[in-house]
Order: C-alpha cells, then structure tokens, then sequence
C-alpha cells in the first residue's frame, strides 16, 4: 500500500515541476533581491525586520497559491483526462490515490518553503554582511507556515473531490480567510445573546482549522522563536485536522463512480 | 533545404520580428503615454493629501491576516515618506524635532497604524518620541505608552515617556516613566539617577543635557542620534556664551571699551580652558569659532553645526 500511495506521490511531484510551479521561486528570488538591495534606502535602518517580514509573508502567499491552484487541479485533472479509469483498473485504492496525491503536493510545497526559506537567510546574510543571529529563528516560523500549507492542501483536496475547480479553490480561500480569524468567532461566539448563534460560531471555531497558530512571521521578525511545545501541539494539531480532511475526502471519494 | 521550407523559414523569423517590434513599440509608447499624462495631471491636493487613513490600526490588523508584520513595515515606510515628502518641499531647512510647519497631520495615524499591527516594532515607538510632539505632543505620549504596556520589558520605552513629559515640563510625570523603566531588569543605573533628577531639578540645562546624552548614546536611529547631537551641543553653546559674555562684560568694565579681537583675551580664555582655534578665537561645540559682535557681544558663527534656536 505504502508503494503505491508513494508512486502516486513521486508522480504528482514530477507533474507539479513539469508543470514550471517551482518557476515562482524565480519570482521569489527577485523580490528577495530587490527588498535586500533598496529596502535599506527606505526603511529608517529596519531592513533585517522587513527581509523577514516579507521573505516569510511572501512564502506564505505563494505556498497558499500553489497549494490552492496546484491542489484543485490533483483529482479534477485525473477524471477529466480520464487517467483516473486507468489507475483505478489497477489495484488502487480511492484513499491510496487521495493520499498520494496529497503527499506529493506537499513535497512541492516543502522543496518550495525549503528554497525560499534558504533565500530568506541569504538575504539576512547580505543585509548583515555576514551572518545574522535571527537566521536560526525564522526557521521555527518556517516550519508553521508549512504545516498550515499542509493543511490547507488537504482542505483543497477535500473540496476538489467533490466540486468543481473554481469552487473549490473559492472554498479554500475562505477557510483560509475564517482560520485567521478563529479567535474572532470564540469572541463572537461568547457574545452572541441566542443560544443557537452561540452554538453556531462556537461549532464553527471547532470546525474550521484555527490557522492562527500558525501565524509567526512578524515575531520571528523580532527574533522571537515559538516554545517548543507549542510548536509540537500546533503539529499534532495539524496532524490530526489532516487525517480528518483525508478520511473525509476519502469517502466522499469513494462514493463516485468512475467504472 | 527545400525553396518552400526557406519561404516558411523566413515567414517565421519575419513574424518573431514583427510581434517583438509591436512589444518594444507597445511599452516604448504606453511609457511616454504616461508621462504625458502625469505632466498634465492637477496638482494633488494638499487637504486630500493629508486625508485621514481609511482603516484604522485594529481593522487593518484584522484585515493583515498573518501579514500583520508587513503591512506594519508598509506603514512604517510610509511615515518616512510622508515626512521626508514633506520636508523635501521645504524651501528652507527644517530641524528633526521640530517639523511643525510641516503641517504633518497624517503622522499620528500612520504610527499609531504601524505600531498597532505590530505592537513589537520598536522603531515607530521611537520616531513618535522624536518627531510627534511637534505635531501633538498628547499623541506621542499615547502612542509610546501603548507601546510600554505591549512591551512591559523594554525600558527605553520608558526613558522616551520620561522625555516627552519632560517636554511637557510634567516633571513629577517623567520622573514616574524613568522611575518605573528603572524597574526593568537589565535597565541602565542611569534611569533611576534621572527619576531623582527629575524631580529635584527637572526644567534645568544640566538635566536637558543629560537627557539628549542618553538619547544619543542609546539610539541606533541616525535621525534622532543627529538631533539629540545638535541639542547636546546647543546646551554646551549656551554655557559657553553665558561665560563668554561675562568675560567681555569684565573686559569692557577694566578698559572702557568693547574688545577689539580675542587675541585680547587669551590668557582669560586659558584660564576658562576653553578649546580654541589657530586664530585664537574660542570654538563651538562643533568646532566653528565663536563670532565678536558689535556692542560687546558674542555669537554663534553662521558656520556654526550648533542651531541657533
């Protein structure tokens, strides 16, 4: 089993480069370059504050974009090229097939946080002239952003086995946006006077991934590291939403036919 | 090659050509487009300008997602433009801390924008301490001290909360802000001596001293460190004027007369061990000589670093 979800997950890696994603760390790279050379000329001596602030915002928005646009197209691409029959006629199973699709994005997306994560210390390294104490801090920032790409691949993955492309990628957007404001819907939660409201915000506080305990890029700015089990909790979290998302995904799944 | 394959060959490269030009033309135009445009553009107005923010620092926090510290950046570096801007169009010099004719109206918000999106962001802290209480002396010290209650370990915080309420010549006020950094471990002995200082001597020229002495030591900012520079020298200007003054007030009583040159008053001004320069003439703070007016009077050298006001 393990082979198989594997092979599907080298398979969805080797499409995700033919198909030029990682060409946004080109992208990357300028802007990197370009914040290193003149952001010193505008920003009053913060300079080492703002490479961190935007090297780690950047590696989040690009990761949600590849993780959404690369993530609606995994199943959706397979059904209408019509390769899903072919791999189905083999002994494949739908949570196989899930799994390994979900596990080769996320080996996109961590050669992809790996690449900029390193641009980021070179930048830090150049602003610097040499090397910069708040390198080994961004690393822990790096590794949240990361989970939260792992997640909101699966939360694509779940969309995209059921819904078209567009709405899928409109869904994970908003759950994007709805899990950084998690603890707005708690707040909101407690405040609300009906009991159906109440229970309403707070079930949707449980539902949707709190995605603001991933949030570390403008501490890690500041040098400020994440306690370590913190940063254990929000993984097992993560781990465990994840498992969630791939079981539902897997069932709804299931349930089309594609004989 | 076959004579169709050379006619197609050259169709080809002939079309590359053709679309590369339409590309150059294209952008070369679309570019001299818009300065044409921008040249016959109103001016902007001054009053839209200056137009308060649409979002204030908690929505914009809200809206910043996990972007927060960015778009504190965004705003911080937009303080510095708007303040640089300004003084760019100045047709005169304008001193760091004294930018009120600058009509600087925005700046609160900007900072108060910057630091709520990222409470930690020391150097907006910093810049309000310097530069705001020429605009709103009351919005520097809330600024500042939303930053002390975020960032209850940074004493410097403190010694800038000390500084604008000695500005406001609340002494009893900035001797509690240096008493409570004072508190904070690792703050220098120096906070507590001013506590006292404060209170004992708070509106004298030897405590402004030491106030822009500590500011310059401990700023990493080139702006401020320039300003409480010149203020530092401005201090130690108006001691040596007063001394000087007196030296030429005796001068005139002994002779009955104004001196004629400093050469005049070289061994007083030995006596004083004032620094002097190779025409014999005292110096300034900065190194410019002191200037003999008429009527007995001594003054700052137009060269003179050391700002007049």
């Amino acid at each position: 089993m393990l082979g198989r979800i594997l092979a599907i997950a080298h398979n969805t890696f080797r499409e995700a480069v033919r198909d030029r994603v990682l060409y946004n760390l080109v992208l990357f790279v300028l802007l990197l370059t370009g914040a290193a050379i003149f952001i010193g000329e505008l920003s009053g001596g913060q300079e080492r504050k703002i490479i961190v602030d935007l090297g780690l915002s950047a590696m989040l928005l690009f990761g949600v974009f590849i993780a959404i646009f690369v993530g609606v197209g995994l199943v959706y691409k397979e059904i209408e090229r019509r390769t899903v029959y072919s791999i189905f006629s083999k002994p494949v199973g739908r949570g196989e097939f899930i799994v390994g699709k979900y596990l080769g994005l996320c080996l996109t997306l961590l050669v992809n946080v790996i690449v900029m994560g390193a641009g980021v210390s070179l930048a830090l390294v150049y602003v610097s002239r040499g090397w910069d104490p708040m390198i080994p801090g961004i690393w822990p920032a790096v590794l949240l952003i990361y989970v939260e790409l792992m997640i909101l691949t699966g939360v694509t993955l779940l969309f995209s086995s059921f819904s078209s492309p567009a709405l899928s990628a409109l869904l994970t957007f908003f759950v994007f946006i709805i899990g950084h404001f998690s603890a707005d819907l708690k707040s909101l939660a407690s405040s609300m006077g009906s009991a159906g409201a109440r229970w309403l915000f707070t079930g949707l506080y449980y539902l949707v991934p709190n995605l603001s305990n991933y949030s570390f890029i403008t501490p890690a700015a500041h040098g400020r590291t994440p306690e370590p089990a913190f940063v254990m909790a929000a993984i097992v979290y993560a781990l465990i939403y994840i498992t969630v998302i791939l079981a539902a995904a897997t069932l709804v799944f299931s349930k089309r036919n594609f004989k | 090659m076959t004579k169709d394959e050379s006619l197609s060959g050259y169709n080809d490269r002939a079309k590359t050509i053709g679309l590369l030009a339409i590309v150059a033309f294209g952008l070369i135009t679309a570019a001299l487009l818009a300065g044409w445009i921008d040249t016959r553009r109103p001016a902007a107005d001054p009053n839209v300008v200056d137009e308060s923010l649409y979002l204030k620092g908690q929505t914009a926090r809200r809206l910043s997602l996990s972007f927060s510290g960015l778009a504190a950046d965004w705003y911080w570096m937009r303080s510095l433009q708007y303040v640089g801007g300004k003084i760019v169009n100045m047709p005169e010099n304008v001193v760091f801390d004294n930018l009120e004719q600058l009509n600087l109206k925005l700046l609160p918000s900007l900072l108060d924008t910057a630091t709520t999106l990222d409470p930690e962001f020391f150097q907006p802290y910093e810049y309000a301490a310097a530069v705001l209480p020429a605009v709103d002396v009351n919005e520097a010290i809330r600024i500042v001290q939303k930053g002390s209650a975020a960032n209850p370990s940074n004493w410097r915080l403190y010694q800038h909360l000390g500084y604008l309420y000695w500005q406001k010549q609340d002494y009893k006020s900035a001797a509690e802000a240096y008493g409570n950094g004072a508190q904070i471990p690792g703050a220098p002995q120096w906070m507590q001596a001013m506590k006292a200082r404060m209170l004992a001597d708070g509106g004298s020229r030897s405590t402004a001293r030491e106030i822009y002495l500590r500011m310059y030591e401990q700023s990493t900012d080139n702006n401020i460190r320039t300003m409480a520079r010149h203020h530092v020298f401005q201090i130690d200007a108006a001691d040596q004027l007063e001394v000087l003054q007196k030296v030429l007030a005796e001068f005139q009583t002994r002779n009955g007369r104004c001196t004629s040159g400093w050469k005049e008053l070289q061994s007083e001004l030995r006596t004083l061990q004032m620094p002097i320069d190779s025409t014999g003439a005292p110096v300034d703070p900065s190194g410019a000589p002191y200037v003999l007016a008429t009527n007995c009077q001594v003054q700052l050298s137009p060269t003179s670093e050391v700002p007049a006001k």
